[in-house]
């Protein structure tokens, strides 16, 4: 079917003011945050805004009819090109439906439409001591849809985990139409066995199996205390060291996070009050919980870590702490200001490697950024081994082009080779697709098939993932 | 010198990695809800006329000018981009393939025109006065005028009926020991419809020693011209007001109007003017510019006389876009609005959000502004307090719109209004 013919029948449908047909706002659908995608932008053939499960049912069945592509999207804040029409189709803004649709407090969970704002969920679940604990860099953009799709965590990992881990059951609308419920019709349960756990299988797809339309997440009691402890080293390598002796000493923070020297340059530009100091490494260490093991906690750390840093600050004022978070948060885009004619590109940014390799894989991507004369700044979940590299290049200068994409493909080779993975929570999308047989072997043959069954012409999201 | 070598075009551009912060700060992006209307998606178009894969068509100019040029992107954008300079660069030069006589009318010939300018606003105090703006309305003849004008008409009420430089001397002499000679940058929308503002300005600066001249010849500050497409009408404009001014010797120049400090400030001074002729010399203008508030406080640390006999007022302060994200100034209003006796200063709820005003966007984009005001107007009522206090005279106009909208009995003021009359209560 012609694209003009699509965008008739799709206003026949829905009426102009529910969709984008116009060129020119098609190309504003053309990208993410993906260097993938600022090399090669793909307008897609129409943006519809759905508001309800009804509205997607009748998109998709008008879709798989005529074999058209559906590429479902959230607030377009990732990093691989994931909600892209790479190879032509509709693209599902989904951003627009952001109810809450019921916070159900006494059986800890909330359910809610995929376009609502992971930061804007935690202040409504804060009004009843309830938290959503996954907490991405993007808290303030992202959707909860697109957190589901990737299966994002961030900063909080460590002690939390990932996205998955909250997800009770979805809503999902199938690429013929169809639409199921995963972890139970009726259910409200916390436990759930029952049934092949088509749940897990949703969360991480990249809706490449569906259109995810409602969301039963679990939430947990908000901590009551929180204290950061910030390390700072004069050599990169005791900060991993540093990382493992705190979970020798039998603690588990709630988020361990590393910021290199370039990040702290680019941090204390953007946001100088903060005052990190200067070093080769600085070590956020988050605990949460009651105010006595917060305290106690804090205590270990500090005398553990302590041992390796040149200094230790505890805090547990929140201003303090919401500086010292939001600087970390904002890393992945500051890292833009160690170089004034250059930017920071998202590529080969999400390798996770086991804990034991992270000072190991830390040198080598130094040593790559040397070997391709790229300079690279480096932050990330240390306490789970996922590594954010920035490289900073001059995105406009071909040659510079060329060569930050060899070195990223040798970061992602890196990672493979340390017995780790080339995505620990942003996702594969488009730009890491071409590793999913090297990381997968003949797995990625049933990852093939199990999206068959699904979407048996192929036209869910095409060109991602596997 | 070519779209492509801006300073911001050339330099800035590249840096936009499209995180996508700028959403979840921008007040037009949180109405819309589409990416045609987030900021980044305003860097991409700008990239895209730059590489040619875009016209530079009236469609693209619509989409571009669906901004406040507010700059809260700008002071929230990680990677440190002015959107809004490169945005501006960008509606100049589409506007210069897609003119329009009646804008260039308005902009070119009779904003920058004070003598026009003044017999415009005289013809609309006379439509207000004789009730010909009502009837016209009856009639539905202001259906007729062009966009969004049939309804952004009604924005501009109350016009006064004499200029603040008819009410005002060129040389106001201070009282007492002399401190410093201050130039008054006499703004047009402060000078034709808030002279109470200018009156009250000269009053508390020659109160606490300062000789304050009115220049003859002040022309626009640039902001409409360049918020319009208009950047080359706002170089000259700012060439010519750096001219006027120095000729004088002036120890600072103030102006109480928060789109005009920061158009005057070095920033956009360097935006408009560097790397011309004028550079230096608007460099060493700027350098003597500050917004009257901050002058009140930083340099003249004022002290309203005591007065316990008078009544309390509760107050709450809308920060000006263009004085807190453009300038950063947030804590001397607040400061000079305790400092007056009588005021209870109570927060509202993000007061640094913009009101939907800024300039003529309002008047381009009446419905979205309307919405944006709704939510200020919402947060600035739950405060309790009887008057808004503000330091543009655009937001002024935009929160007494807000409050008749509302049929809301509060008054707007600037503060120096306030302490001008604590002055004279005692």
């Amino acid at each position: 079917m012609e694209k003009i013919a699509i965008q008739k029948e799709l206003i026949k449908m829905f009426g102009k003011d529910m969709l984008l047909n116009e060129e020119l706002d098609l190309m504003y659908y053309s990208y993410d945050s993906s260097f993938l995608t600022k090399l090669e932008p793909a307008s897609p053939y129409a943006v519809v805004f759905p508001k309800s499960t009804e509205d997607i049912q009748k998109i998709m069945q008008f879709a798989y009819q005529n074999n058209i592509n559906v590429i479902p999207r959230g607030a377009g804040t990732g990093e691989t090109g994931g909600c892209v029409a790479v190879e032509g189709g509709i693209v599902l803004d989904l951003s627009k439906w952001d109810e809450i649709v019921e916070i159900d407090a006494k059986n800890m969970q909330v359910i809610v439409r995929p376009g609502v704002i992971h930061a804007k969920l935690n202040e409504e679940l804060a009004k009843v001591n309830l938290f959503f604990p996954p907490d991405p860099g993007s808290s303030q953009m992202c959707t909860i849809g697109g957190m589901v799709a990737n299966n994002a965590s961030g900063l909080r990992a460590v002690k939390y985990g990932c996205t998955e881990q909250y997800i009770l059951g979805l809503e999902v609308v199938l690429a013929n139409g169809d639409v199921i419920i995963t972890g139970g019709m009726k259910s409200r349960a916390i436990k759930n066995v029952s049934g092949l756990n088509l749940t897990k299988l949703m969360v991480g797809s990249e809706g490449i199996l569906g259109v995810i339309t409602r969301i039963r997440l679990r939430c947990f009691p908000k901590p009551r205390a929180r204290g950061i402890a910030m390390a700072v080293f004069d050599h990169l390598d005791d900060a991993p060291a540093a990382v493992l002796d705190v979970y020798q000493a039998g603690i588990l923070p709630s988020g361990i996070e590393i910021l290199d020297s370039s990040a702290i340059t680019a941090v204390n530009q953007f946001k100088p009050h903060i005052k990190l100091p200067a070093a080769e490494a600085i070590l956020l260490f988050e605990v949460d919980g009651n105010p006595p093991s917060v305290e106690f906690e804090g205590n270990v750390i500090q005398d553990v870590v302590g041992k390796r840093a040149r200094s230790v600050e505890w805090a547990t004022d929140p201003k303090r702490m919401a500086e010292l978070w939001e600087g970390r948060a904002v890393t992945s885009t500051v890292a833009t200001r160690v170089r004034s004619d250059g930017s920071r590109v998202f590529a080969g940014e999400d390798i996770s490697v086991p804990l034991s390799r992270v000072t190991e894989v830390l040198r080598k991507i130094k040593a790559l950024g040397e070997k391709y004369n790229i300079q690279v700044v480096n932050y990330g979940h240390i306490g789970d081994g996922n590594v954010h590299t920035a490289p900073v290049i001059n995105p406009e200068n071909p040659e510079e082009v060329e060569r930050v994409l060899k070195l990223v493909d040798e970061i992602h080779l890196l990672a493979i080779e340390l017995e780790g993975t080339t995505t620990g929570e942003h996702g594969v999308g488009a730009v890491r697709r071409r590793y999913a047989a090297l990381e997968h072997g003949t797995a990625l043959d049933y990852m093939r098939k199990t999206k068959d069954a699904f979407d048996p012409k192929g036209i869910m999201n095409p060109g991602k993932l596997i | 010198m070519q779209f492509k070598d801006l300073p911001p075009v050339k330099e800035q551009l590249m840096k936009c990695v499209r995180c996508g912060k700028c959403r979840s700060v921008c007040p037009v992006f949180a109405e819309i809800r589409n990416e045609t209307a987030a900021p980044r998606g305003h860097v991409f178009m700008v990239e895209m006329l730059r590489d040619g894969k875009v016209e530079a068509s009236q469609q693209v100019y619509d989409r571009l000018s669906n901004c406040l040029m507010c700059e809260t992107c700008s002071v929230n954008c990680p990677s440190g981009i002015d959107i809004h300079e490169l945005n501006a660069a960008a509606r100049s030069y589409v506007y210069k393939n897609n003119t329009s006589l009646a804008k260039d009318m308005i902009f070119d010939t009779m904003w920058t025109n004070p003598g026009l300018l003044k017999t415009a606003i005289k013809m609309m105090w006379g439509a207000q006065k004789t009730g010909m703006q009502s009837l016209a309305r009856s009639l539905g003849i202001t259906k007729l005028l062009p966009g969004d004008m049939p309804k952004a008409e009604q924005i501009l009420t109350s016009i006064p009926s004499r200029s603040a430089k008819s009410q005002l001397a060129e040389i106001n002499r201070a009282r007492g020991e002399k401190k410093y000679t201050v130039g008054y940058f006499l703004g047009c929308a402060t000078n034709l419809l808030n002279p109470k503002v200018a009156v009250a300005t000269v009053d508390v600066l020659t109160r606490n020693g300062c000789e304050v001249i009115i220049p003859e010849g002040i022309k626009c500050c640039g902001l409409p011209q360049l918020a319009n497409g208009k950047m080359d009408t706002a170089q000259q404009l700012a060439a010519h007001n750096v001219k006027v001014f120095n000729a004088y010797n002036f120890d600072y120049i103030v102006t109480d109007c928060a789109s005009c400090s920061s158009a005057l400030a070095s920033k956009n001074m360097h935006f408009l003017l560097g790397g011309s002729e004028f550079e230096n010399e608007a460099k060493n203008f700027s350098a003597k510019v500050i917004d009257l508030t901050s002058f009140l406080i930083d340099i003249l640390d004022v002290k309203p006389p005591a007065n316990e006999k008078t009544n309390k007022i509760k107050i709450t302060y809308h920060d000006p876009c263009h004085l807190a994200n453009a300038q950063g100034i947030k804590a001397a209003p607040r400061e000079l609005l305790q400092r007056i006796p009588g005021v209870e200063l109570v927060e509202m709820k993000d007061a640094n959000r913009c009101c939907g005003g800024s300039g003529t966007y309002s008047l381009t984009h009446y419905d979205l502004s309307m919405q944006i005001l709704d939510q200020k107007m919402h947060n600035a009522k739950q405060t309790g307090a009887s008057k808004i206090a503000t330091c543009c005279p655009s937001c002024m106009m935009q929160l007494r719109h807000g409050i008749n909208r509302e049929h809301w009995n509060a008054e707007v003021v600037h503060p120096v209004e306030l302490l001008s009359d604590s002055y004279k209560k005692v």
